[in-house]
């Protein structure tokens, strides 16, 4: 006959072994993330922390320990950090604002509305590179440049030099920024859209009986009520747009001069194309990820509590 | 104060016409309630009153002006949504001042109203809150007091307490019914549950299809039904419709039957039935009984002794018994005296 106590025992290695069983099974789940974490994410940034320290190139990057030094960076770093950050600026605005405008505008249940978001969003499906050089080839100042070749008339009447677009430092990087606010504001468009409709009707009512303008209710009602999405649109566009990179390569390679060159580029430039450079491209790497951390941070301590989540 | 007429009033949306023709009288002071079972166009029409749902055709007159264009700020109208419509952004004190603070109110004035109302309708606590930390009475507390705080003339309620438990919905009834005492303004209150309406109103504007079926005050509604639809509409269960031929149907609300084992005296409707169902509902019992020719009727009866699978005999007073003719309409009472005899003729 069997005691109580076997029975016991033999319930107890039984939980144990379901217990242990799922244990295993949540492991193996997120071990395919894991893994794609440490190889991608981990390791090449703990390597580029490493390399910062020394001086080499590519091909053999620990030639010699230069330690801190790597991180006394020279002038024309801060030029491109203030190219990275004029044009993180103005792409945030830009795209934010005209996303909220075109997602007020595209709200409303209309034939012409689904032809709209359509056309808005198609951009964010062409490849960077291939954008950047159709908007290079509109751009440009020799006769094919579309855009010049359809304002002459206005510059005439205007009396005004056509505008250089990419060949003027003055220009260059809002060119850089208007071809990618073109190419990306139809997906945020369409990311606010859906904040938008999410919205009950009943509010806007409501807020019509309560005498509100149209005005007020758009920035008493609908922003902080899309705020959420807005918040996410400013995390996503801050750091996505300090790493420009394919655009400006293709567009003005930097150009003219030092007016847009970013700080992606002058990494690639000094870990690249220039000699036993790497260690201090890595430096330049490092401080720009701590940029974006601090920027981020930032972000969520202080901005975040003006968000609304339901 | 305000009473509110619809003259010729049309509704379509699209090809579809929910609302054709209509002519109704909302009485000034007065607790009035539109019910009917859902796409009736009882809330079409609270929407034509608030301003927020135009009407196609026609004209809305409030106190004898035309309010048919104008816009829902400009109407001295306040409304209460099924789902309270909360700004959920804005703290318990801001949903109740916004429009206020709209019509440029003076602040000392808003906040003495917030006070005043917040008071009224018990939120006074929780006047820094936000829409989301609170239940859903709360909210509907909310939506309560930041209508009555514009001192409207007339309040539309659109099934304000739909969302709530049974238990709050009770409540919030009779408060709402002792403020609209209180306060003598015009309330038009939109529902499906004929028992709020008829605990509620004063008048109950009954419809169906677009079409208005009745109005009256509960009492007329229940006792005298304008027709079938109105007879089976008020009255759980429904009131029992059954064919007397040639197109006259006759009906008996199921609380009016008397259900015995024996044959009582005195009667004008008398049916051998077998109980089919019995259901306790506590102070009374449901019961479903199939008669001799088929048909089944539903009982409300307190007889706790009548089991299920026995013979009974149903029977009414010719008083309560409603005759309807071919088209639907009610007869009258007891009816004309042939059709009393017509169904003394087939009694068992």
């Amino acid at each position: 006959m069997t005691n109580v106590a076997d029975i016991e025992k033999q319930a107890l290695r039984e939980a144990r072994r379901i217990k242990h069983r799922s244990w295993l099974t949540s492991y193996l789940m997120v071990l395919p993330a894991m893994a794609f974490l440490i190889a991608f994410v981990l390791y090449p940034t703990a390597a580029m922390l490493i390399m910062s320290l020394y001086y080499g190139n590519a091909k053999n990057p620990f030639k010699s320990w230069r330690g801190l030094q790597n991180y006394n960076m020279r002038a024309d770093f801060w030029v491109a950090l203030r190219n990275t950050a004029a044009y993180t600026g103005m792409a945030l605005v830009l795209v934010m604002i005209l996303s909220i405008l075109f997602a007020q505008w595209m709200y409303k249940a209309r034939k012409l509305n689904n032809v709209a978001q359509t056309l808005f969003f198609t951009p964010h499906l062409v490849a960077g590179v291939s954008a950047g050089f159709i908007w290079s080839w509109l751009m440009s100042s020799q006769p094919y440049g579309l855009f010049n070749t359809v304002l002459q008339p206005i510059y005439q009447i205007l009396n005004v030099p056509s505008i250089r677009w990419l060949d003027s430092s003055d220009t260059a990087m809002f060119s850089i920024v208007l071809m990618n606010t073109w190419k990306s504001v139809g997906y945020y468009c369409l990311i606010i859209m859906s904040a938008m409709k999410s919205i009950p009707t009943e509010i806007y009512e409501s807020a019509r009986l309560d005498g509100s303008s149209s005005i007020k209710t758009f920035f008493k009602i609908t922003i902080p009520m899309i705020s959420p999405q807005l918040f996410f649109l400013l995390i996503t566009i801050t750091t996505g747009s300090f790493k420009v990179f394919d655009s400006v390569r293709i567009m003005t390679n930097g150009g003219p001069g030092d007016a847009t060159r970013v700080l992606s580029m002058y990494i690639y430039d000094y870990a690249f194309q220039r000699n036993n450079t790497l260690g201090y491209a890595c430096a330049a790497g490092i401080i720009m990820m701590l940029i974006m951390v601090a920027v981020t941070v930032f972000d969520f301590a202080f901005v975040e509590k003006k968000v609304h989540y339901q | 104060m305000a009473e509110i007429v619809f003259e010729h009033v049309g509704k379509s949306f699209g090809d579809t016409k929910v609302i054709e023709n209509l002519d109704l009288t909302i009485e000034d002071g007065k607790f009035t309630v539109l019910v009917g079972s859902s796409g009736c166009g009882k809330t079409t029409l609270l929407r034509m009153i608030a301003g927020i749902g135009p009407a196609t055709y026609g004209r809305i007159l409030m106190d004898g002006k035309d309010i048919t264009h104008q816009p829902p700020e400009k109407r001295d109208i306040a409304m209460v949504f099924q789902n309270y419509a909360i700004y959920p952004t804005m703290s318990v004190r801001e949903n109740i001042e916004f429009g206020l603070k709209n019509k440029k109110v003076p602040k000392p004035e808003r906040d003495r109203r917030i006070a005043e109302y917040a008071e009224i309708v018990g939120m006074t606590p929780y006047l820094d809150r936000k829409p989301s930390d609170l239940s859903g009475g709360q909210r509907q507390r909310i939506a309560l007091a930041r209508a009555m705080v514009k001192k409207p003339s007339v309040f539309l309620m659109d099934e304000p307490l739909s969302n709530l438990d049974a238990k709050l919905r009770a409540a919030m009834r009779v408060e709402l019914i002792e403020l609209q005492r209180r306060l003598g303004t015009t309330f038009v209150y939109v529902t499906h549950d004929q028992i709020e309406a008829m605990s509620m109103a004063d008048t109950i504007v009954l419809m169906e299809k677009g079409e208005i079926q009745q109005i009256g005050c509960p009492e007329e509604i229940y006792h005298e039904p304008a027709n079938i639809f109105s007879a089976q509409f008020i009255g759980t269960p429904p009131m029992n419709i059954m064919e007397l031929g040639e197109g006259i149907r006759y009906g008996v609300r199921p609380e009016s039957i008397v259900m015995e084992a024996q044959k009582l005296d005195n009667m004008a409707l008398y049916r051998k039935g077998h109980i089919i169902t019995r259901e306790m509902l506590g102070a009374e019992l449901q019961f479903k009984v199939r008669l001799s020719d088929g048909g089944t009727i539903m009982v409300r009866s307190p007889r706790e002794d009548l089991a299920e699978d026995t013979d009974v005999w149903i029977m009414a007073k010719a008083r309560h018994i409603h005759f309807f003719g071919a088209d639907g309409i009610r007869l009258g009472h007891g009816g004309p005296q042939g059709l009393l005899d017509k169904l003394g003729g087939l009694n068992e």
